[in-house]
């Protein structure tokens, strides 16, 4: 290896050490900016978000068409439905008087209103489609494969929470086609033998989609499933890091 | 300490391959941030083309002809058109999503794991069984609308008479065979039995009637359907020596399944017009329906 010979400082290096080495850079990031392998390491496992991943990772698993990112861009939707989604509710009563006319008043007289419920919808389907096609490439790969086992199984969970979240979504616009979408889908839920009934007057709080169903659709959907959802995403993440990075040939 | 755990009879995570490992800063993480970042130019402008739909306000009497699901159930409803609605509803998509859940449990080999298609002959197996799925749900489909028998006589001049009207779609198979009357009947007791109560006469003695013919075409025809034509897909391709491993079948049961899920998605969601007729696409029509009218009429 050739040793490096000190050459003298350009004003873009210098400009370079104000950024990155001063002390309240430091005091946030501890680390300088990550150029070098040290200092790329030490990013990775002392930043809280970047601490998901290892610091360093099979090359196999870097090439975009070994995952396509479908894992980590349904993680990003849910992030991002959770931004969209905390806007919205700064305008949106879940009440039936109110609900109708809140996505109306969203759309026509809230700065980016249109733009961010047009935001939530268009992710929300997204995700729907991405954890789908993530479950077919975790298949396909046969990356569930033992000792993934149970990740897959904490996958499954995340499949229905998905869908969960979606359909629970889907009434609270109040329209006509929020209102007849739930009630044929509480419809087939109630169909079930034994349970049916009760669990879609459970669902629904009554007998039919109203007042009370609105509530209890928009507290599922704004914090009963994603938290549960939260949860099993770490899980899923944790059990990543466990079971050794992504599946690999033998 | 980990070492203190006793070693267990699953698998243990595999050594890891440092020499062939790369830094996740920079290589990982700029993959993710490109991603993210086509992902969200993408989205936005999705959303500054298109609107998010809004219809008018919820009315419980006014009821849109054809009501449908949210898309991703759309395919549970359409299985609800051909069979007991409890069990295609409820029944079925529970037991896949436990038959999804137990994959790992019954496949175990580490053979073609973290590849794509990393077994012999998987691509063959996955296409083959995917083009059952999707043909096979396509027939069927077409069966139980009648659409087959229609189709033959109108556009082949085939005709199955009247000898063979009971196959022209499933509940034919009801209406169209001269079942004794005693089959329509037959007696049996339900769980919620009450033979064996000493309450006067004319009491609790509960018996359920089951009607077989309905029986048939709700739920036998429909069970083994799809219990048998995976099956008989699995045994053929093992026949033929394609399946060989826990792995091949997986294979081709998983993809048979996105076959005949993407067309009854697919279908329940563009080829369903009022009524819940089976229609092109183009001649989908939805009718937003008049207050005490019903929706169906013009
Ligand atoms: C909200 C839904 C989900 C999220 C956010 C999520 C996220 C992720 C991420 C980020 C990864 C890392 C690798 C990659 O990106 O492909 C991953 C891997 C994995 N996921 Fe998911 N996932 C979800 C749903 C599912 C589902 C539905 C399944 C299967 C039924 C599943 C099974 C797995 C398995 C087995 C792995 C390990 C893959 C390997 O070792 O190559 N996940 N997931």
């Amino acid at each position: 290896m050739a040793v490096e010979q000190p050459t003298r400082p350009t004003i873009a290096d210098k400009i370079y050490d104000k950024m990155f080495h001063n002390y309240l850079w430091k005091s946030i990031f501890r680390t300088g900016y990550p150029n070098t392998p040290r200092n790329q390491m030490l990013v990775v496992a002392t930043n809280v978000f970047l601490h998901l991943h290892p610091t360093r990772i099979h090359r196999t698993h870097v090439k975009i068409t070994h995952t396509y990112c479908l894992g980590g861009l349904s993680f990003f939707m849910f992030l991002g439905l959770t931004i969209t989604g905390i806007l919205l509710m700064f305008y949106y009563v879940p009440s039936v008087d109110r609900a109708y006319l809140d996505i109306q008043n969203i759309q026509t007289n809230v700065q980016f209103g249109q733009l961010m419920r047009n935001m939530h919808r268009w992710m929300a389907h997204a995700m729907v489609i991405l954890v789908f096609m993530h479950m077919m490439r975790v298949f396909y790969t046969g990356a569930y494969k033992p000792p993934r086992e149970f990740n897959w199984v904490v996958g499954v969970i995340l499949l229905v929470l998905t869908f969960l979240l979606s359909f629970t979504g889907y009434l609270l616009p109040w329209d006509q086609l929020a209102f007849w979408a739930i009630t044929v889908g509480t419809n087939i839920a109630g169909s079930a033998p034994v349970l049916g009934p009760k669990s879609r007057f459970w669902l629904l709080g009554g007998l039919q989609v109203g007042p009370d169903a609105l509530i209890r659709f928009y507290t599922l959907h704004v914090i009963g499933l994603p938290l549960l959802a939260a949860i099993f995403m770490a899980v899923h993440f944790w059990r990543i890091r466990r079971d050794g990075g992504l599946a690999r040939p033998l | 300490m980990a070492t203190a755990v006793v070693a267990r009879p699953v698998a243990r995570p595999q050594a890891r391959a440092r020499d062939e490992e790369v830094l996740v800063w920079p290589d990982l993480v700029f993959v993710e941030f490109i991603s993210a970042m086509v992902f969200t130019l993408t989205l936005f402008l999705l959303a500054f083309l298109i609107n998010a739909p809004l219809l008018d306000q919820a009315n419980a009497d006014v009821t849109p002809n054809p009501s449908k699901a949210p898309w991703y159930l759309l395919n549970l409803q359409e299985l609800l058109l051909h069979m007991n609605a409890a069990m295609a509803g409820v029944i079925i998509p529970t037991i896949w999503l436990v038959i999804l859940g137990a994959f790992p449990y019954f496949d175990r080999e580490q053979e073609g794991q973290g590849q794509w298609f990393g077994t012999e002959g998987a691509v063959k197996i996955t296409i083959a069984a995917g083009l059952v799925g999707f043909v096979g749900c396509w027939a069927l489909i077409l069966w139980d609308s009648g659409k087959l028998a229609f189709f033959m006589h109108d556009w082949f001049g085939i005709s199955g008479g009247d000898r063979l009207r009971f196959l022209a779609d499933v509940r034919s198979l009801q209406t169209q065979l001269p079942w004794p009357d005693w089959s329509k009947e037959i007696t049996y007791l339900p769980f919620n039995l009450k033979l064996l109560s000493s309450d006067a006469p004319g009491g609790p003695t509960q018996f359920q009637h089951l009607d077989f013919p309905g029986w048939i075409v709700e739920q036998g025809v429909p069970i083994a359907v799809m219990v048998g034509l995976p099956c008989i897909m699995i045994y053929t391709m093992w026949r033929i020596g394609w399946v060989e491993t826990r792995r091949d079948a997986l294979l081709a049961l998983f993809s048979g399944f996105i076959g005949a899920y993407g067309v009854l998605t697919l279908v329940g969601t563009a080829f369903r017009g009022q009524g819940q007729e089976l229609v092109f696409p183009w001649e989908l029509k939805v009718s937003e329906g008049i207050p005490g009218q019903d929706a169906g009429g013009h």
